[in-house]
């Protein structure tokens, strides 16, 4: 295995598992404030993802997209509407 | 041996995060706790569609390389052959471009969506919301 397969092996390891964790979290939090952060954090996890399956111009576009665009609506929607989530 | 469990693994845990993202849409009562995770789901199916260009073992972005406006050197064919071996397939990469604008605009108009139905029955729970249309029409 030459050096750069393995480093793309790693990287993917890492980001999937963060994904995963942050996925997770978003599915449990009752706060939607933080449940939009932990959506950020996913959204990164998925740039880095995107970086190591050799798809730089994605990466660049979804973290732009993922972190500012998404992040910003769904905090206008809780500025209009309601901010905890009932049981 | 090691490449199999490899993968294994990172499809396990995308559908794991499928799975995980089509639980909150179908069962969290509140309405933007629903738009997060479609866009969760979105995202990984974006994720998954680029794993499908990735042949194992291609370490190199679908561009080539050492072109620039000064051009010194045009590829030939025994070039390109080696490039095209090395680099991942590029037609899923342009698919997912596409396909991430066109999830934000749909992200959008849900989200204004529930805002106007918050101004019309004053909560995004969607439970409240069922039980305030049916007290309606009775």
């Amino acid at each position: 295995m030459t050096v750069e397969y393995t480093l793309q092996h790693i990287l993917l390891l890492v980001a999937l598992t963060l994904a995963l964790i942050f996925t997770y979290k978003t599915l449990v939090e009752r706060d939607l404030i933080e449940a939009i952060v932990y959506s950020a954090g996913q959204a990164v996890a998925y740039g880095l993802a995107f970086i190591a399956l050799m798809a730089p111009d994605l990466a660049l576009a979804y973290i732009a997209v993922g972190v500012g665009i998404y992040s910003a609506l769904f905090i206008i929607v809780v500025s209009h509407t309601e901010r905890y989530e009932k049981e | 041996m090691i490449n199999q469990l490899l993968w294994g693994y990172y499809y396990a845990v995308l559908m794991l995060i499928l799975f995980m993202s089509i639980y909150g849409i179908a069962v969290r009562p509140n309405l933007l706790k629903k738009i997060i995770m479609l866009s969760i789901l979105s995202d990984t199916a974006n994720i998954l569609a680029v794993m499908i260009g990735l042949h194992v073992g291609r370490t190199i972005p679908p561009v080539y390389p050492g072109i620039t406006f000064t051009v010194e050197t045009l590829p030939n064919s025994t070039s390109l052959k080696e490039f095209a071996k090395q680099a991942v397939d590029p037609l899923p990469q342009v698919l997912v471009v596409t396909a991430i604008v066109i999830g934000l605009a749909v992200l959008v108009f849900l989200s204004f969506t529930a805002i106007l139905l918050y101004r019309k029955y004053g909560t995004l729970d969607t439970r409240d919301i069922i039980n305030r249309i049916r007290g309606e029409t009775q």
